[in-house]
């Protein structure tokens, strides 16, 4: 099942994006290029600020360290020198999450950050700020090998990392458009061998070229036959297409 | 007159270089090594690319504390203590599955779950803190910042996934005698009475780069350090009492020694320069700096921290080159892909060996 998205659903901010996916409900908003406080003001680039809202109480250490992997990964992707001396603030709200979260024992930041990812790259787009390039982030879990099924997870949902019970080691991979990896955030046990396995899976499932072997076969974890970058594409060429349904339509 | 010399090229001293344009004053450092050799070009630190610092370890010199650190890691400076409190059983709920675990646990099972225990009841408190003046960048008088925040959540999730320390060193049981007769079985039920709680306060005195690194060795360092008192139960006046021999004392088993690395990858093409950038991936225009210092990681946006553990490996698969990752991150930017994670593997392996003997020499 591919990700749910809405973009531009808030009118006051510049951009936005509801996502929800696998439980995972965050909704993002941007604002930006918009009047930079003094101190956080840079003189050659964009100040990208993150703001990451948990679904219940108030943010947390946990919450910090959500904001600074996504501050990072956006700030490779975002031009910030084309809009220098600007600020491009980025919040994001998680709405709910899968009632199992808590009892996956998997780390729950691990687990939503390619939700927290995604989002908050709709929601640039939606705001129209100048990107390099775009990104596709998915989770792959690797259970314990004494377990059923010992093939790596790619896409978990909660569900199904308790029902897979121990979880060897999981693993989040971010890519960029042009195939470079962004991010990786790896906890558990594994050794490079697995690791490597896992980055194959997750570069097949984010950016796999079109009418590659993989299309037949695997893939089945989701029912999803394509890749995220084209469920990405696909995402932005509807809301594209329902913007322009006047102009087109005469 | 005519003794002036002609006006050289303009140049700074090194200092001012450095200060007024920092991407260029490592470029340069780095381009200068002879051609043939290009791994031998040295940082402006005087390190090559490949150097970590060696790391220098002092441990139990705080008195109050159970087990402490001070870990020295070229300029950064950090003190770590471990203080325990008890944590009465009545205190807290639902810890009643967690003494039946204990009667089925055999001995010393290095894979005992009890991550779990650990983190609901949040046994393990890490703590961070910048002292003020341990670095420029840190305003004090205000609250933690976003850098510290991110340090002790990183260090506390660290912390839980190596399951560094056992659940077991921390429960304080209680054999009760006279129930113990009336039990069928025979065996005495052993009853939790008490935690340990742990509080792992790090303290920056300075901070030249690599925080991360220093502060989680010196948490190993000071949990290595760390000896707990003997606890009991007192049947007659119903509290945990500690004793105050020190031969009863015993030190925390920990499993097996992650070490961090921590990486930051230096691109030369300036990023500013232009942005569709003809990067050819890990060519001659990126460095991947081992231990990067406050000046390199300022002028660094991609990181890497690799955590690897080769003791445990060793003992379970016989095999000596098999090292176990425990953690990876790596954010920032797109220069290491998958085959340069290889070589930052194999750098963190070495490293490890290098940060065992320093430990092992200290113990």
């Amino acid at each position: 099942m591919a990700p749910e998205t809405e973009l531009s659903n808030l009118h006051r901010a510049d951009g936005s994006a509801t996502y929800t996916h696998h439980g995972y409900s965050i909704i993002g908003a941007v604002n930006g290029p918009i009047e930079v406080p003094r101190r956080d003001e840079l003189p050659e680039e964009a100040t990208i600020e993150v703001n990451v809202r948990p679904a219940a109480g108030v943010g947390s250490p946990k919450d910090r360290q959500l904001e600074t992997l996504v501050h990072n990964t956006l700030r490779s992707i975002i031009l910030t020198r084309s809009i220098p001396r600007t600020l491009v603030q980025i919040t994001l709200q998680i709405r709910s999450l899968p009632e199992e979260a808590a009892s996956t024992g998997v780390n729950p930041s691990i687990a939503i950050l390619p939700h927290l990812l995604h989002t908050s790259l709709l929601a640039l787009l939606s705001a129209s700020i100048p990107l390099s390039t775009i990104l596709t982030s998915v989770l792959v879990a690797i259970p314990a090998a004494h377990t059923q099924p010992s093939t790596p997870l790619l896409s978990p949902t909660a569900n199904d990392l308790v029902r897979a019970k121990s979880i060897k080691s999981v693993h989040v991979f971010a890519f960029s458009g042009d195939k470079k990896l962004l991010l990786n955030e790896s906890d558990g046990v594994f050794s490079y061998e697995e690791w490597e396995e896992a980055c194959e899976m997750a570069e097949e499932a984010c950016c796999r070229e079109k009418g590659g072997v993989g299309l037949a076969e695997g893939m089945d974890v989701d029912g999803q036959s394509r890749n995220l970058e084209e469920w990405l594409r696909e995402v932005v060429k509807e809301k594209v297409a329902y913007e322009q349904r006047w102009k087109t339509a005469t | 007159m005519a003794s002036t010399q002609p006006p050289a090229a303009l140049s700074f001293p090194r200092p001012i270089f450095a200060a007024v344009s920092p991407h260029p004053f490592l470029h340069a450092h780095l381009t200068t090594a002879p051609p043939s050799k290009p791994s031998h070009a040295l940082r402006a630190n005087g390190r090559t690319a490949h150097d970590f610092r060696t790391p220098s370890i002092h441990t139990g010199s705080l008195t109050h504390s159970n087990g402490s650190a001070v870990v020295r890691l070229g300029n950064t400076s950090v003190v770590c203590g471990v203080r325990a409190e008890i944590l009465k059983e009545e205190d807290v709920s639902g810890t009643a599955e967690y003494a039946d675990a204990e009667q089925q646990r055999d001995g010393d099972d290095a894979d005992g779950d009890d991550m779990e225990e650990l983190d609901s009841l949040r046994l393990l408190v890490p703590n961070v803190e910048l002292s003020t003046g341990s670095t420029p960048q840190h305003i004090p008088g205000s609250a933690p910042s976003a850098f510290a925040q991110t340090l002790v959540t990183r260090l506390r999730a660290l912390l839980l996934s190596t399951r560094l320390v056992r659940a077991a060193d921390l429960r304080i049981l209680h054999a009760p005698l006279d129930t113990a007769e009336q039990d069928s079985d025979g065996a005495a039920q052993n009853q939790l009475k008490a935690y340990w709680t742990l509080y792992i306060d790090t303290f920056f005195i300075s901070l030249d780069g690599n925080a991360f690194d220093a502060a989680w060795l010196a948490i190993l360092a000071a949990l290595q350090d760390t000896l707990l008192p003997r606890a009991f139960w007192d049947d007659d006046l119903e509290m945990v009492l500690c004793s105050d021999v020190p031969g009863e004392a015993r030190r925390l088993q920990l499993r097996g020694l992650p070490v961090a690395s921590t990486f930051a990858v230096f691109e030369g093409a300036d990023k500013g320069a232009d942005a569709g950038g003809d990067a050819e991936q890990q060519g001659p225009g990126s460095w991947v700096l081992s231990d990067p210092d406050a000046f390199e990681e300022s002028v660094c946006s991609e990181s890497v921290c690799v955590v690897v553990d080769c003791g445990t490996a060793a003992k379970g698969k016989g095999k000596g080159k098999g090292a176990v990752v425990r953690r990876m991150e790596k954010n920032g930017g797109g220069v290491v892909g998958r085959e340069e994670m290889k070589g930052l593997v194999k750098r963190a392996v070495e490293r490890w060996g290098v940060v065992e003997a320093v430990l092992g020499g200290n113990a």
